[in-house]
């Protein structure tokens, strides 16, 4: 029995030598043509992005803009699904060969992983009533008046943290719908809601006017690919580039984003 | 077969705990048959030299032989020379998962490797012989002490073993109980089986015993015959523990 | 971008809500009794191994099983598969996050198994060694006929617990993306924000569970009870 803990330990130590120096002829986005899959990774919580339908399918923008950029390759998708913090591990890891899932570039994660160019861009918009005799031209000017949002959205956050409105000029809605509203009855001076519902919304409620349109609350989205893997990345950019030309992110926003 | 008269000889057995001598220099000749009762006082190393003898525990010097074939020897199988030696403990020891049929089986099926029909026959004859066929599907903590001591015995003798060692075989059991395991012990010795006996029953030892021994102190100190030994002791120290002994046990050695 | 977002499937009405949280969240169960399945008697063999290396090995091998058991218990279990899965898979051998899941959760599971089943042998005593031994047994012979199938039936109680925590714990795989009852209460949750009504379910589906695995070896271990009245 010493004798196997011997050899098993001997087989963990060669196997991370192995690992260490070992690399393969074949090019990632080569193996991944020739299998005809690619493994992308998401965590299917957090719709319109990524989640599960009733019948336990993933959905979602992402879902659905992936789902085309792999038809382009040629290929198929295969989805994993998993905790969002596990996502760059497994691309760092090889076990997915990327990842979508409402991903922001930040620093630290360039460090481990390379990044899409960007694929979508939440914007911010601040919707006032016809009527709206103020002047808003700078999102801090959105202070001094009465602000409603959609409770728990991005935007709450950003207003209560980083413009930090007082509590008394913040109104918190469970819908847009139910601010857009209270805005076209003046209860409220201003709202802020994401820009492609913002403008849905303005035409089908009537009365409603957008004064400002910015990338307030949140950055672009993009995907996250294996540090170094430039062949692929170019291969996903270049349909993204052609998708953006097309109109078809454009018109998959519409579909997820209006309500 | 060899041509010694002896079935199991001793020589020179030393046995050394550390420090301490648990016995010494032990030379033991036993004739085929012949029961042989060992008496002593507590601590003289009549046990320890009981599993040494079945190689349980190893000596440290002297060597043993078992119908002229030295055991001792390093390239001995020790299970194959324990299964020829059988032993019954003081606590008994019987296997507690399974019942007295399945003590008695285990040894056949997996060390002889018995077919399971041929053993169970076996195993059967054997509680009977210990009168205990009644009891063959009981388990052990359904048995009394003095059937399970039986159950034991005919666990050792089901692998029809050359010589029977018992270590104070009647010590754990209640007085009412004693007299059962004795008398199939009397019987196994008219039977001619080959026994080594420790014990302090003086009346088992009077009635039943070819030939006494008395251990002091990791020593033989004195053997004969019971007569001999009861009747005419030759060394102080054996007239100073049979005395003892009478004290104790007086009223039941009469009769 | 909003996070507030209600599926008009899941706006039917509660009831019909309810039922399709449990039909989907029911889906995860046979992940959860898979690895449960496959963890317990890896841990099982594994930690029955290392109790009688423990127990019969000598001083150094004992030493290697203490030690073993000392860092299996220290590691959080998360740990392990994530090294088994991200560092260690695909170099040594390659294993499916399913597969990597539940052996780690295995190792994990032998080392507490292997505590449980080193008291059940050592309460068997050394006199069943003895006796078998006597009898012209091997060591190993009587390891096997005399002294496991004793030390198991005393080791069933304390074993329906651990079960019980490997059971809960097998949703740690969803780390690595099995999709088991956690990770899809977590989706439904996230998809309809209800917390309360996903992870409810959720948790009512690991009571049965839990329950069933000890009731069950309840009975085992009735059955398995040796007689000790006087017949």
């Amino acid at each position: 029995m010493k004798k196997f803990t011997w050899l098993l330990c001997l087989v963990v130590l060669a196997s991370l030598l192995l690992a260490a120096c070992g690399g393969g002829a074949q090019s990632h986005l080569e193996k991944i043509k020739q299998a005809g899959v690619i493994k992308v990774g998401t965590s299917a919580d957090y719709p319109p992005f990524e989640y599960v339908d009733e019948s336990g399918n993933k959905t979602g923008f992402d879902i659905e803009l992936m789902e085309e950029i792999a038809k382009r390759m040629g290929v198929k998708v295969e989805w994993v699904d998993m905790p969002f913090d596990s996502l760059i591990a497994g691309v760092q890891e090889g076990k997915i060969d990327c990842s979508i899932s409402a991903f922001n570039y930040t620093e630290e994660r360039d460090k481990v992983v390379d990044f899409s160019e960007p694929y979508f861009t939440a914007e911010d918009a601040f919707l006032v009533a016809d009527t709206f005799t103020g002047n808003i031209t700078k999102p801090e000017d959105v202070a001094q008046y009465k602000v409603g949002v959609q409770s728990g959205t991005t935007q709450d956050d950003w207003l209560t943290n980083v413009l930090q409105l007082s509590e008394q000029n913040l109104f918190r809605y469970d819908r847009a719908d139910q601010a857009a509203l209270d805005l076209k009855s003046g209860r409220i001076d201003v709202m802020m809601a994401d820009a492609i519902p913002a403008k849905a919304l303005a035409q089908k409620i009537g009365g409603l006017k957008i004064v400002y349109t910015g990338v307030l609350s949140s950055g672009p989205m993009n995907i996250v690919l294996p540090e170094g893997d430039t062949e692929l990345a170019k291969a996903i950019n270049d349909i993204l580039k052609q998708l953006q030309q097309e109109g078809f992110i454009d018109q998959l926003a519409q579909k997820y984003f209006t309500e | 077969m060899s041509e010694t008269p002896y079935i199991l000889q001793a020589k020179n057995l030393t046995k050394i705990y550390g420090e301490n001598v648990i016995f010494k220099d032990i030379c033991l000749d036993v004739h085929r048959g012949e029961t042989i009762v060992i008496i002593g006082p507590s601590g003289t190393g009549k046990s320890t030299l009981l599993r040494c003898l079945n190689l349980l525990t190893p000596v440290n010097n002297g060597q043993i032989f078992l119908e002229g074939q030295e055991i001792t020897a390093p390239s001995v199988d020790a299970d194959q020379v324990r299964q020829k030696i059988g032993m019954v403990f003081q606590n008994f020891l019987l296997f507690n998962h399974l019942t007295a049929l399945g003590n008695v089986m285990i040894g056949l099926t997996k060390v002889k490797k018995m077919p399971p029909d041929q053993a169970r026959q076996k195993a059967l004859h054997e509680l009977e012989r210990v009168g205990l066929a009644d009891r063959a599907n009981h388990y052990p903590a359904q048995l009394s002490g003095g059937q399970q001591q039986r159950v034991a015995i005919a666990r050792a003798l089901a692998m029809d073993p050359l010589v029977m060692l018992f270590d104070e075989p009647t010590s754990a059991l209640d007085p009412e109980l004693i007299g059962e395991v004795l008398g199939v012990m009397e019987q196994l010795a008219h039977e001619h089986m080959t026994m080594l006996v420790v014990t302090h029953e003086m009346g088992f030892a009077r009635e039943v015993a070819d030939r006494i021994i008395f251990m002091e102190k990791g020593r033989i100190v004195e053997q004969g015959s019971p007569e001999d030994l009861f009747e005419r002791p030759q060394h102080p120290r054996t007239r100073e523990f049979l005395g003892k002994i009478s004290e104790l046990y007086g009223k039941k050695e009469k009769k | 971008m909003g996070r507030e977002f209600t599926l008009p499937i899941f706006a039917i009405g509660w009831q019909r809500m309810l039922n399709q949280f449990f039909s989907y969240i029911l889906q995860g169960t046979s992940v959860t009794v898979a690895v449960t399945l496959i963890a317990l008697p890896f841990g099982l063999i594994l930690g029955l191994l290392l109790a009688l290396l423990y127990n019969y090995g000598g001083f150094w091998v004992s030493r290697l099983a203490a030690v073993y058991s000392l860092v299996m218990r220290g590691v959080p279990p998360i740990a392990l598969l994530f090294i088994l899965y991200f560092l260690l898979s695909g170099r040594l051998v390659n294993l499916s996050p399913f597969w990597a899941g539940s052996i780690s959760l295995g190792i994990i599971s032998s080392a507490y198994q292997m505590e449980i089943l080193r008291g059940a042998l050592q309460a068997v005593g050394e006199g069943q060694m003895t006796a078998a031994r006597a009898i012209g047994m091997s060591r190993l012979q009587a390891i096997r006929y005399i002294i496991v199938p004793q030390a198991i039936r005393l080791a069933i109680p304390p074993w329906s617990n651990e079960a019980s925590i490997v059971l809960k714990d097998s949703s740690l795989v969803y780390a690595l993306g099995v999709p088991e009852i956690l990770r899809r209460a977590q989706q439904l949750s996230a998809t309809t924000q209800q917390p309360f009504l996903a992870f409810g379910a959720a948790a009512l589906i690991y009571f049965v569970l839990v329950f069933l695995v000890n009731r069950g070896l309840d009975l085992l271990a009735e059955k398995t009870k040796l007689p000790t009245s006087m017949a």
